[in-house]
């Protein structure tokens, strides 16, 4: 079987080579595009501050971009049946004449506007409460094991789940937006579920730590596939629907979620099966020490 | 005995049935309430421009700056101050001191202030921002509540004149307004809105200085200009047979002042400009009311609605025979009524202003074709997940009996869930938006989880699971039974199955709690965007971790067991 290989054939050095590697590449990718940027992860609208307007396809896109030629125009995009359009700053009076000329020209525009106070107000609540609900998360685990070395190792699995998330965001073009930062929490709270199983089944049952972990992983890739699978039908409907079916329009905010979100848990698949088992492996083979956490 | 009167004995699987139950009854009773990006119409996104500040500041130091006095002696009342030249009387009015006495003379003149010391930096801070200040006294030490747009360091460049300056410390400035203004704002938008005969509008607060407001069928430009437009005040006064003739229109009220209590009966003073004074002396004599004060009441309209009438006071009416009055008081009655009755005008008399100032941060509109159709993609992508969910669990465990209960117990999550936001939509407002949509889906992926723990933990599934595929569920329960000592198959009501269960559920347990935390900071950022995602996320997890997954324990044990 190819997948309890992983846990038992390889030597655990060539192993978590692969795990390293890819967080390796994600710090790079975070780093530079922070270096770029300013910023890890390249910001949405909702954090530069901007309007967006979604109108009926009514002609081509060109003819569509005239329309509005008098305001600052950044994008135009088909999303199916519809185009999206960005717009730059704006004092408040114009925007106020663009709603109006939406309002006017097209049936049932969508319009969002988020002021530069807004998106300032946003940045600053994400700063403080991303890596909030990270600590809350490392509390509980660490509560629930009351062993240093398995909650570090579970916790650290889960900080690398959320980075390399963060970093695939670079890679496919998602952007930060709230959507995406629900997407990073949900990770933070889904990715120690399987840390958490693999631990519990390794500390308090008995048994080879091998044969265990082989165990675990069963049930531990089932519930990865199920998640999986409930991403993926989300996936498809959000971005792909409206290309088969004309009438539908592609759901901006839950795709850009569920793309950070499959990423996190395929990744998570990794960092729970090999980092953390290597990891549990190696904390209770150690020489001295060892099985702390069988004896009674 | 059968299954069902085995399971209908156990308290865990009847709890579940009555919970599911109910929640089907409330979603029928109640019905599902959308969210605006899902129903249409438009919202706007307030900032009150407020913050609360420290002041370390002498009173005399600004009496001093602002009447340039000589001397300047403090009394138990109040200051009398010296100062050079002959200043006019109402000069110290016009600072904001309302009943200061000034004896000019002719190098200098003595001006009595009546006033403590807070009222002097207040009376300075409104002069110098134009804008209204308060003393918030709930905290010590006080602090003036500011409102209007500033900063730590505009403020203090308004000090440094008077030699004053905001301490150093981060509890001294602190952006936002108290939780009283941000209950006047509310009440002043929700009661414009509400007499606008707009339906279905949602003004809440977020945090100390943010306000959302959601209105259905209105474009965004409408919505702005709702917010941003005073509301129509008029004073009529009653002529014959119940009618009534225009006396004015709310630009002619110069000035409102706070409610106070005489005699222990509360009243809003307002002055009228010199024309409305008179054109109010002229209807007041036109119509009668000065002869026959009670037949001829005085009536106050906004936006059309009557808010206030009463007669003129006895003297009042006698003395407009012979001259104007600018000065007038609302008289409103007695006690707590009379106080917020009081307080109620005293928004009115303002045209329905905003006693804070604020600015849209953020508005939008959504166009209620496209909300329905993001409800049909939205079942569309829960269906089509469920499905995906049967398929990778039949995948696994290759067993209609495993397979049925696990995708029932999770679309029965679902249920509750929608039981429960129906319910809160009722009696709370919760809607369900698109994001608490995709929430429900992200249950439906974690709830099932959580159900594959439980099967395998009772299975002892974990030395199976490497060759699921291969052997059946009889089996690998028999094997793990014989492994634990127990016979061919684990009872329900023996040790080593509730051993195994309480094992799965601390698994459980340690899972849902972090993702409980994890989404609690959704809660409170994103102005409420993310509320309803966070919200389902949490229910769903507390619903299915105390209710369907325990229930779901003991009906797949009782299906492996009795075979």
């Amino acid at each position: 079987m190819e997948l309890e290989d992983i846990v038992s054939k390889y030597p655990p050095k060539q192993i978590m080579l692969i795990p390293i590697a890819i967080i390796i590449l994600a710090l790079i990718s975070l780093g530079a595009t922070y270096l770029a940027t300013g910023s890890p992860v390249k910001l949405g609208i909702e954090f530069t501050g901007g309007t967006i307007i979604t109108v009926p396809a009514t002609g081509s896109e060109d003819s569509v971009a005239e329309q509005f030629a008098a305001y600052p125009l950044v994008d135009i995009r088909d999303v199916g049946n519809r185009y999206m359009m960005q717009f730059g700053h704006m004092s408040d009076s114009e925007y106020s004449e663009l709603v109006k000329l939406a309002n006017d020209k097209f049936e049932s525009p969508d319009i969002r506007h988020m002021g530069p106070i807004y998106s300032k107000e946003l940045q600053a609540q994400v700063i403080k409460y991303l890596p909030l609900s990270f600590i809350l998360m490392a509390i509980v685990v660490f509560v629930v094991f009351r062993e240093f070395m398995v909650s570090l190792l579970v916790v650290t699995c889960a900080l690398a789940d959320i980075l390399i998330a963060a970093a695939s965001m670079n890679l496919t073009g998602v952007e930060l937006s709230l959507g995406t930062v629900a997407a990073l929490l949900m990770l933070i709270g889904y990715s120690v579920d399987t840390d958490i199983l693999l631990s519990m089944r390794v500390l308090k049952r008995k048994g080879p730590v091998d044969e265990k972990i082989i165990g675990a992983m069963g049930t531990g890739l089932t519930m990865a596939g199920t998640t999986i699978a409930a991403v993926i039908s989300l996936i498809v409907i959000s971005n792909f629907l409206y290309l088969i079916v004309p009438s539908f329009t592609r759901m901006d905010v839950i795709a850009d979620m569920t793309t950070v979100l499959i990423f996190g848990l395929v990744v998570d698949v990794i960092n729970t099966w090999i980092t953390n088992a290597q990891g549990l492996k190696w904390y209770l083979g150690r020489p001295k020490k060892a099985g702390r956490g069988q004896k009674k | 005995m059968s299954l069902f009167e085995n399971l209908s004995k156990d308290n865990r699987v009847v709890l579940y049935a009555i919970v599911v139950a109910l929640a089907i009854i409330s979603i029928g009773l109640f019905g599902l309430k959308f969210g605006l990006d899902l129903e249409g119409g438009s919202y706007l996104q307030l900032q009150l421009q407020g913050a609360e500040a420290q002041i370390d500041v002498s009173p005399e130091d600004i009496l001093t700056y602002q009447f340039n006095a000589t001397s300047i002696e403090k009394r138990a009342q109040g200051y009398v101050l010296m100062v050079p030249g002959k200043v006019q009387p109402d000069f110290a009015e016009d600072l904001g001191y309302i009943g200061a006495k000034t004896i000019p003379g002719e190098n200098s003149s003595k001006i009595t202030i009546s006033a403590a010391p807070e009222t002097i930096v207040i009376n300075f801070l409104k002069d110098s921002l134009d804008a209204d200040v308060k003393l918030n006294v709930d905290v010590s030490p006080v602090r003036y509540e500011i409102l209007t747009n500033v900063t730590r360091d505009s403020l203090n460049a308004l000090l440094a004149p008077v030699g004053g300056k905001v301490p150093e410390g981060e509890d001294t400035f602190v952006e936002g307004v108290t939780d009283q203004t941000m209950i006047d704002t509310k009440k002043v938008l929700d009661s414009k809105l509400n007499r606008l005969g707009l339906q279905d509008i949602k003004v809440k607060s977020v945090g100390n200085k943010f306000i959302m407001i959601d209105m259905a069928g209105a474009d965004v430009a409408e919505a702005q200009e709702i917010v941003g437009k005073p509301g129509k005040f008029e004073i009529r006064i009653y002529t014959e047979n119940n009618e009534s003739m225009h006396v004015l229109y709310g630009d002619a009220v110069q000035s409102v002042d706070i409610p106070e209590k005489e005699n222990n009966v509360w009243g809003v003073p307002f002055t009228l400009s010199e024309d409305g004074a008179a054109a109010f002396q002229k209807a007041a004599i036109d119509s009668g009311a000065t002869k026959k004060p009670n037949d001829h009441e005085i009536a106050m309209y906004l936006d059309k609605d009557e808010i206030f009438s009463a007669p003129l006071a006895p003297e009042l009416a006698s003395s407009l025979k012979k001259t104007p009055s600018r000065s007038m008081r609302a008289t409103v009655g007695a006690g707590d009524e009379g106080a917020e009755k009081a307080k109620e005008l005293n928004i009115h008399l303002r045209e329905g202003a905003l006693p804070v100032n604020v600015e849209i941060v953020g508005s939008g509109q959504v166009s209620a074709s496209l909300g329905d159709q993001f409800k049909v993609q939205m079942v569309i992508a829960g269906l089509i997940a469920l499905l995906a969910v049967a398929g990778m669990i039949y995948y696994r465990y290759r067993e209609k009996r495993i397979v049925l209960p696990m995708v029932f117990t999770s679309f029965s999550e679902v249920v509750m869930m929608l039981g429960v936001w129906a319910v809160a939509g009722k009696y709370l407002g919760w809607q369900l938006d698109l994001a608490s949509l995709a929430g429900i889906i992200m249950v439906i992926g974690t709830g099932v989880d959580q159900l594959v723990i439980i099967t395998d933990e009772l299975m002892k599934g974990g030395e199976a699971a490497a060759s699921s595929a291969q052997r059946t569920i009889k089996e690998r329960a028999a094997h793990a039974a014989e492994k634990a000592g127990v016979g061919k198959v684990v009872a329900t009501t023996s040790k080593v199955y509730l051993t195994r269960l309480s094992r799965a559920f601390m698994i459980i347990l340690g899972a849902a709690a972090t993702t409980v935390v994890a989404m609690l900071p959704l809660l409170f950022m994103g102005f409420g965007a993310l509320t309803g995602f966070a919200l389902i996320i949490i229910l769903g997890v507390i619903l299915g971790t105390f209710i369907a997954r325990p229930a779901y324990g003991r009906i797949i044990g009782h299906i492996l067991g009795t075979n």
